[in-house]
């Protein structure tokens, strides 16, 4: 079937997308087609400001307008709490759960167990947040892979520099599932990481 | 567990089919090339979600189709479970537990221990063949020894890798170093642990299979030295990291970990002596049934039910005085087996289920 140049490089476009494939990139396509003018106008121009005006904050690499970004300027947060994640999408998780320290964003987009190594992050701006002598306490927010165990012991180095304590994440049972049935490994975390009550 | 039900569709050159097992002995009979193996490796991949012939599951599709299905009912600990291993080229493989979706970890999987002609040579064969031999049974008993596995190999990618681009004076092999030794210890005390059990299981199956004086003996062999006799979780840690010191500059040269669970084998003994110097090729082949054997019951004695245990073709290898004690083992144990041949020879099958395959279809 042939399509009209316009629709069919919508379609080219939206399946570039992570998730959408050929089937949702048409009918998203056919969709746009439908909705009032004004509003198509508004996605495109959201597309172009959110390019244009966002970028990692320069203290702590969470995404932001305003440098520093919200969460630095914000003098109610706990400045002795310093939490480290691996992507800034891990912050906007974290954030939901109230935690009120500040963060620190590796912005990890290489893979440590091939062919890149713990020299090749930039944690510059993590040591000049350490030496502050602010922060009594780094929270790792790690994935609990192999990847995340190499930076955490990584990271627990540097924050021993400091004589900063490190305390990482812990990993257990998702909430609602049932213990009969968990995996050994998440439940040899979860006791692992087992609190008093 | 016992299968008592399996249905294939499309699953290579089988069109439809429904087979009812029963619970000991099942012989799948008929010439080459009809289908026989396939139902055998239907089993293992209701199991394990892989075949043991390919890694492509496209090969496991007839022709004319564009997916397979399998599906089946088995009891395990006196619970009736079904499971279902779907694949389309659209759709990838879609594994069931319960009519739950699930992977290949589900604790309610069924369990297998498949036994080639492969494994007749355990004993002649390469330490790594024995090593498989013991990692993929451990992989069936714990799902941590898989993650420990997993994570070993990626780790000894790792350090190999930075032994080949001068790294070795990094923080990334410092830290690497330190998970190296951990991982090691877990995997090395996981089969230390499970090969003495397998020791015990092995010598009573051998002296009740053959009529053979012999003791056999079976020892895991570190592939580094050790300051103590007694193993544990401490004289290992400190053994590899004196490894790393003393093997650093060869390491080094050869650009390669040159210690580990990865070099280490498993020593098979008869009356203390090694058995793949010492023993006739005929005693080998009885000590390799013999461990096939014992991998079921030990894993019985670890995890308190036997999996299924699947022969291919082994039959077609042995003389008649060897096939017959084979087949009373299997037809008077308490654990249910599969067997394909095509030809039987002149012995006693006792009271197993014979099932003809011709061309995809049981007769
Ligand atoms: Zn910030």
């Amino acid at each position: 079937m042939k399509l009209a140049r316009p629709l069919e490089n919508l379609i080219d476009q939206l399946i570039k997308l992570p998730t959408i494939g050929p089937k949702t990139a048409q009918r998203l396509a056919l969709y746009i087609l439908k909705i009032p003018e004004g509003e198509a106008r508004l996605l495109a121009q959201a597309i172009i400001d959110a390019r244009e005006k966002v970028f990692p904050c320069p203290r702590c690499g969470y995404l932001t307008d305003t440098d520093p970004c919200m969460i630095c300027r914000d003098v109610n947060r706990e400045k002795g709490v310093l939490c480290v994640a691996e992507e800034a999408k891990d912050i906007i998780a974290i954030e939901r759960t109230g935690f009120r320290g500040r963060y620190f964003v590796l912005n990890k987009e290489f893979n440590l167990m091939e062919d890149n190594n713990l020299e090749d992050f930039n944690i510059s701006g993590l040591r000049k947040m350490l030496v502050s002598g602010e922060i009594k306490e780094l929270v790792l927010a790690l994935n609990p892979d192999i990847d995340g165990e190499v930076i955490a012991r990584y990271l627990a180095g540097i924050a021993a520099e400091y004589e900063v304590k490190t305390t990482r994440l812990a990993h257990g049972l998702p909430v609602g599932g049932d213990i009969e049935y968990a995996d050994e490994i998440t439940l040899r975390m979860a006791i692992e990481g087992r609190k008093e009550i | 567990m016992k299968l008592s039900l399996i249905n294939l569709k499309n699953f290579r050159n089988i069109n439809k089919l429904e087979y009812t097992p029963c619970e000991k002995l099942n012989i799948l009979s008929g010439e080459n090339a009809q289908g026989k193996t396939n139902i055998l490796e239907a089993i293992f991949a209701l199991g394990t979600t892989f075949s043991f012939r390919t890694r492509e599951d496209n090969n496991l599709v007839k022709y004319t189709a564009d997916g397979f299905s399998i599906t089946g009912k088995y009891e395990k600990e006196n619970r009736l479970i079904n499971a279902a291993l779907n694949f389309s080229s659209n759709t990838g493989k879609i594994y069931k537990i319960n009519n739950k979706k699930t992977t290949r970890s589900n604790i309610d999987r069924l369990r297998v221990v498949l036994f080639t002609p492969d494994d007749l040579y355990l004993i002649k064969g390469s330490p790594s063949h024995r090593r498989d031999f013991v990692d993929f049974i451990l992989r069936q008993i714990s799902d941590e020894y898989v993650y420990n596995l997993q994570n070993y190999a990626k780790i000894l990618k790792k350090r190999n890798l930075l032994l080949r681009d001068n790294g070795v004076r990094s923080k990334t092999f410092k830290i690497i170093n330190e998970l190296f030794i951990d991982s090691a210890v877990k995997i090395i005390l996981a089969r230390i642990n499970f090969v003495n059990i397998l020791d015990e299981t092995a010598r009573q199956v051998y002296s009740e299979l053959t009529n053979e004086r012999y003791k056999i003996k079976i020892r895991y062999a570190i592939s580094f030295p050790l300051d103590n006799d007694k193993i544990n979780l401490d004289i290992l840690t400190k053994a590899l990291q004196k490894q790393l010191i003393n093997k650093n500059e060869r390491e080094v040269i050869r650009k390669s970990t040159l210690m580990g669970p990865h070099l280490d084998d498993i020593h098979v003994y008869q009356d203390d002596k090694m058995a793949r110097i010492f023993a006739s090729q005929g005693q080998q082949r009885n000590i390799a049934i013999s461990l096939k054997l014992a991998e079921l019951y030990t894993f019985k004695k670890i995890k308190g039910f036997f999996p299924v245990f699947l022969l291919d073709e082994v039959l077609a290898e042995l003389d008649d005085e060897k096939k017959q004690l084979l087949v009373k083992h299997l037809a008077t144990a308490d654990f249910q087996s599969f067997l394909t041949s095509v030809n039987f020879g002149n012995i006693n099958y006792y009271s197993a289920k014979f099932s003809l395959v011709i061309n995809g279809h049981l007769e």
